[in-house]
């Protein structure tokens, strides 16, 4: 049998403390009080007396929309390419290996910002694809890179034993790789997985400098217009700040059914 | 302790001596959004040269003032002057009855209009409204962007500058871009790489003046610049410059 106990090698990639923290159970965390104080204080504009507010909140909602499509979208390929360019990381084939390390140093050097710009009008001189889309690629290329650190930390997190093990048992490394140590690094790199997620859904207003109808975008617009600059990023934070807490927390619930499961 | 107090004592004098040296002339800070060729742009040293330019130092000269121009980007060029960041603005400001309830505007110093630009593969559409289901192009907060909006079944989008509106619609991402004349001008008859590919369709469909904006109440300044636009106009320096830039 393979040793489970093993899967726990806690490793740590994130950008700050974790929202709410797990040992926090009272009924006014940090979480709670930032969370359903956005809310009532949207609700409260919304339905307060003035009306500016409510025009606002009608104005932005595809924007949201496409903010989740651009962030979940880009998840998805980014996990796709960090998980190529993770195992490229660790591979012993010279070539292969190098490759994937060039792609983490470069993207890894380059702003974000300044990536979307190549990417988007880069990717715009060679072939006919759609702004949204141009966009995911670009966030999903970025975040590739930092996916492959997480996926090479998480494969060697789990010990060399088990692949000792499975390739005694008479597995190829093919075969070792993928029913043994796979499934086991990717209940470790879930958390930081998470992470990423968070920090995607905020930098996706990053797209809005490209056009993209985003939460973001569509605030600047209706700011623009109105010249309402003050209420219309008071909203537009609010929505975002409601958003990442609501998936921070429901990340944190995910983690913690996969360390019962054990 | 005395040395310091020395020292504040000569600071405050020498700041005192220097404003009422400055006081002779006023000086405003103007900002300007340099990306709408040939109103307002960056030339090749770093300098920011244009028909506004040109135009704001001619009534300058004539008022009586000095004045200080500051690039700023057009999403916020608004919310600048209410923060007192500058004085005024001038950045091909086209006066609209939204912005006059927030602002205060001088006369009018030129008219231009909106107009719609195409690829040239497009061989019907003459109007935004030929190009229903279609995306087309602007600059965010632009009475471009307005007109756009205003034709139902036709998707605006919106640029931070509308050079990019242009690169897009090279790349094929949109279908048309609406903006001011000499901006369609310069983009779709004079910059070599979108000579080929994009052509203007159609006339002018708006007709709209340009004005200086200042903050709501500045009636000091306002007069002041009025006063300056009518000597450049009576002297006739406007056409010149107008045909300096706009050709």
């Amino acid at each position: 049998m393979i040793n489970k106990q093993s899967t726990h090698t806690p490793i740590e990639v994130g950008d700050g403390a974790a929202i709410p923290h797990k040992d926090d159970s009272g009924l006014f965390t940090a979480w709670r009080i930032a969370f359903f104080g956005a809310i009532i204080l949207c609700l409260f504009l919304a339905f307060g007396r003035s009306e500016q507010y409510l025009a606002i909140f009608k104005f932005v909602p595809d924007g949201i929309l496409v903010t989740f499509k651009v962030t979940i979208g880009a998840i998805l390929l980014s996990i796709v390419f960090g998980l190529i360019a993770g195992l490229g990381r660790i591979s012993s084939n010279r070539l292969i290996n190098g490759t994937a390390s060039l792609y983490v140093e470069v993207i890894r050097g380059i702003p974000l910002l300044v990536q979307l710009f190549y990417i988007y009008y880069a990717l715009g001189r060679f072939i006919r694809i759609p702004d949204i889309l141009s966009a995911i690629i670009a966030m999903a290329f970025c975040y590739g890179a930092y996916m492959a650190e997480i996926f090479r930390a998480g494969i060697q997190s789990i010990p060399k034993g088990q692949i000792e093990a499975a390739l005694s048992l008479g597995m190829s490394r093919r075969q070792a790789m993928q029913q043994v140590i796979l499934p086991q690094a990717f209940k470790v790199v879930l958390p930081p997985i998470g992470n990423e997620f968070i920090a995607l859904l905020k930098d996706s207003s990053l797209v809005s400098i490209l056009a993209v109808a985003d939460l973001l975008r569509r605030g600047r617009e209706y700011a623009s217009e109105t010249f309402n600059y003050f209420e219309t990023y008071t909203v537009i934070a609010l929505i975002y700040l409601i958003m990442t807490l609501f998936f921070s927390k429901l990340i944190s619930l995910m983690e913690e059914k996969l360390n019962d499961g054990h | 302790m005395r040395i310091f107090r020395t020292l504040s004592v000569a600071a405050l004098l020498i700041a005192s001596l220097t404003t009422a040296a400055f006081a002779a002339t006023k000086s405003i800070k103007v900002a300007t959004d340099a990306t709408w060729p040939p109103m307002e742009m960056v030339d090749a040293n770093k300098k920011i040269v244009g028909y506004d330019i040109d135009f704001l130092n001619a009534v300058a000269k004539e008022a009586g003032v000095a004045v200080e121009f500051k690039n700023t980007a057009w999403d916020g060029i608004f919310a600048g002057l209410d923060s007192g960041q500058y004085d005024a603005i001038i950045s091909s400001v086209t006066i609209t009855d939204e912005r006059k309830a927030k602002y205060d505007f001088t006369d009018a110093y030129t008219s231009i209009g909106q107009i719609l630009i195409v690829p040239k593969t497009d061989k019907t559409s003459k109007t935004i409204a030929d190009l229903k289901g279609k995306k087309v192009g602007s600059q965010i907060g632009t009475t471009g962007t307005m007109e756009v909006k205003k034709v139902a079944g036709v998707e605006s989008k919106t640029y931070d500058e509308v050079g990019l509106a242009f690169e897009d619609m090279a790349s094929g991402r949109i279908d048309g871009v609406v903006c001011d004349e000499p901006v369609a001008a310069h983009f779709a008859l004079q910059k070599k790489e979108y000579k080929d590919k994009f052509k203007i369709v159609g006339k002018a469909f708006t007709k709209e003046g340009y004005g200086i904006v200042v903050k709501k109440g500045n009636k000091e300044l306002v007069n002041l610049l009025n006063k300056g636009i009518k000597a450049v106009k009576a002297k006739k320096i406007d056409t010149k410059i107008h045909t300096k830039w706009v050709k």
